[in-house]
């Protein structure tokens, strides 16, 4: 590859699109012969960070009853203390910016805290219920407790975890219900909690982009709050109100197509459309359904192939009209 | 028998290259949108937007194959494999189609090229009944579609056509000995990374790069799997029916377990030594496999003993190996490299936490009775 690298700028530069000077500046950088372990040594520590905590979680559960259990408590609760004091001894304290350790290793350090937090709690609760008799309250303390660590720290991946727990709070205070409400009026009402996470995300996105507080965590909560709108209301809209979905469902599309170019964020783009679509297909074949005879679908089929040409148009001009806007094929 | 205009794929590459240069800020932007303006191009989308449009392309190829189907369900009574030759032929009429609108890498076009692939191997298949010939036919239009329309990923099928031919001609038709298996593994990785390298130094077929890179990476996967101790062991379990019980091992078992160990290591060892990063990052995974090879069968220590050292051990590891590297700016280094997306990679590992930790801990931990080892085995199967 460097070599083919190297013939491709030499034809550039026969090209006049890179100057002299420029490719002199080229070719020095290639004399010094940079390899970068930088993202191998990063996921290095990122597994170990799995691995380590996942070790933990199963020690601690096996020993639940035995005499040790409370000295592998303990040793969990000063290890991730340790973790801690280490990082704040590094860290730069709480800024609206982002900031970084000169070490990304603190990084890790603080992730595995976080993780070993969050099995501390919930060993707590399982043995002496301390947030009392409801199960999801800890999910609750655990993102508030993640929250915390993420925006101090200036840390994304704990964050995810913070948001992950928001969700399961939300999950498991559920399911009880579900086991006693009828099963089919259940999921439903699973959509709408999810639908109402998603919004609450929303406006902490806005939040964070207005107030600049933090900025750069907004596309964490984006890419959340799209997963978790699209695939609830796709799950809501294979229900029995789906009718209700249709109008939720348009409404958060278009917010997140607004969102897309507001940010420049193609990854959001694609998403947006695709949940649009599938959403769409849903509500087309829910009207088929209405109609329902055998005559009426043959001529569907028959037109399938145009309609599915005719949305690739669609999709071609969209496309084009976000590149035109944001430059997004040069990036 | 290029479908494309060559001039056009070559900016294509020049541009490619330009980006590169720019995101090392040794270009302006200027620069960059001059190469964009000036270079005429074909029409290739990035990454995301590619793989909506090939979704869709499938949707467009599906609903042909289901009109066409509706359509000549009333005319034809038997011989329904016809249908499938028809959508084969519709697939590369498309694919033509494309190539002459020149969308290359759009998304449509890739859908296209490996829908009629699929659609002609499974023809083969139903009228013929013979996986060989499958797998023989399969490399064949694969190898085809990869020179045409310039395809990165025929480029593997074909690959996978060529070794699923010699495995089923050793393990159906008995051409040779079931015992000879690895051995030919090996001896077909090493001929498809010669072809590689001879192939990937020639500037005339700058164009195929992709398709290079592909290949490489299937010859080095394949040479560490035809050899990895679980592979064997388990093919010549099913294939030749031996049965391994203690202190009687598959033949040749030795000569297996160096190899699991010896090969990844040389990987690594070569990759550091050529800088080359593909080669590392497989040399790294294979490791990984390794470990839990020998694990699978032996289990020298509880699983979670096992997970904690092995994090502390990693994390020992790199942390030395930062601080050794930290400083360095030349040769091999910590320091980011200058085309290097790292706030891509951190967004990534950010949201693949959660696919990691699988659920929230304390949920899976607090409805977990006694001593579950249900979370953290996700874990670790994931991150090996």
């Amino acid at each position: 590859m460097e070599k083919q690298s190297e013939i491709l700028t030499e034809q550039l530069v026969s090209k006049g699109f890179v100057t002299q000077e420029q490719h002199n500046e080229i070719k020095k950088y290639g004399q010094l012969g940079i390899f970068s372990l930088n993202t191998e040594l990063l996921f290095f520590l990122y597994i170990s960070v799995l691995l380590f905590t996942s070790g933990v979680g199963i020690i601690i559960y096996k020993n639940i009853d035995s005499i040790g259990h409370l000295a592998i408590l303990a040793v969990n609760f000063i290890v991730m203390l340790a973790c801690f004091y280490f990082s704040l001894k590094k860290a730069k304290g709480f800024s609206k910016e982002e900031v970084a350790f000169d070490n990304p290793v603190y990084d890790y350090l603080v992730l595995a805290g976080s993780i070993l937090g969050c099995i501390f709690m919930g060993y707590m609760q399982y043995q002496y219920t301390i947030f009392g008799k409801d199960f999801g309250l800890v999910s609750l303390f655990s993102a508030a407790f993640c929250f915390v660590i993420a925006y101090y720290f200036d840390n994304k991946s704990v964050l995810s975890i913070a948001i992950t727990a928001l969700a399961t709070f939300i999950g498991i205070t559920i399911t009880p219900k579900t086991l006693l409400a009828n099963e089919v009026y259940s999921n439903p009402q699973l959509s709408y909690y999810g639908l109402a996470l998603g919004a609450i995300l929303i406006l902490i996105m806005e939040y964070t982009i207005r107030e600049k507080n933090k900025e750069h965590f907004h596309i964490v909560y984006a890419t959340f709050a799209l997963n978790l709108i699209g695939i609830c209301s796709i799950a809501g809209l294979l229900e029995n109100y789906w009718y209700v979905f249709i109008f939720l469902m348009a409404i958060a599309i278009y917010y997140f197509y607004k969102l897309s170019h507001q940010i420049v964020s193609t990854f959001l783009f694609v998403f947006t459309l695709l949940y649009a679509y599938v959403g769409i297909n849903i509500f087309f074949g829910r009207l088929v359904m209405l109609v329902d005879t055998s005559e009426f679908i043959v001529m569907i089929i028959y037109l399938l192939p145009f309609y599915v040409i005719g949305s690739i148009f669609l999709f071609i001009k969209l496309i084009r009209k976000f590149n035109k806007e944001n430059h997004a094929g040069i990036q | 028998m290029l479908a494309y205009n060559k001039e056009l794929l070559e900016n294509g590459l020049l541009l490619t290259e330009a980006k590169r240069l720019f995101k090392m800020k040794f270009i302006s932007k200027e620069h960059l949108t001059a190469v964009n303006q000036q270079l005429p191009q074909l029409q290739s989308s990035n990454i995301f937007i590619r793989f909506g449009f090939f979704l869709l392309g499938l949707f467009l190829f599906s609903s042909m194959t289901g009109f066409l189907s509706l359509f000549f369900a009333n005319l034809i009574s038997s011989n329904y494999e016809v249908l499938i030759y028809l959508y084969a032929i519709i697939g590369l009429v498309g694919s033509e189609v494309f190539a002459r609108k020149s969308f290359f890498g759009h998304g449509l076009d890739d859908a296209f090229v490996l829908s009629w692939q699929g659609a002609f191997c499974a023809a083969i298949g139903v009228s013929f009944e013979s996986t060989t010939l499958v797998f023989a036919v399969l490399f064949v239009i694969a190898l085809f579609s990869c020179i045409r329309y310039v395809n990165t990923i025929s480029a593997l099928l074909s690959c996978i056509g060529l070794v699923g031919f010699f495995f089923t001609i050793i393990t159906e038709q008995k051409v040779i000995s079931s015992i000879y298996l690895p051995f030919i593994g090996l001896i077909l990785a090493i001929s498809i990374y010669i072809v590689y390298t001879k192939l990937n130094s020639n500037s005339n077929y700058f164009i195929y790069r992709n398709a290079f890179q592909l290949i490489k990476i299937f010859s080095l996967v394949l040479g560490y799997a035809s050899v990895n101790y679980m592979v064997v062991r388990e093919l010549s379990e099913s294939l030749m029916g031996i049965v391994v019980t203690k202190g009687n091992d598959i033949p040749l078992a030795f000569l297996f377990y160096g190899l699991t160990f010896g090969i990844p290591l040389a990987y690594i060892y070569y990759a550091l030594q050529k800088k080359d990063r593909t080669i590392l990052t497989i040399g790294l995974l294979a490791l990984g496999y390794s470990f839990f090879t020998i694990r699978f069968y032996y289990s020298l220590m509880p699983l979670e003993t096992a997970l904690l050292l092995a994090g502390i051990l990693l994390f020992v590891i790199s942390f030395f190996s930062i601080k050794k590297l930290q400083h360095k700016t030349s040769g091999i280094t910590f320091q980011p490299d200058r085309d290097a997306n790292s706030n891509l990679i951190l967004n990534a590992q950010a949201l693949i936490i959660n696919s990691q930790i699988s659920t929230q801990p304390v949920i899976d931990e607090s409805k977990m009775p006694f001593g579950g080892g249900g979370f953290s085995g996700g874990g670790s199967g994931e991150s090996f």
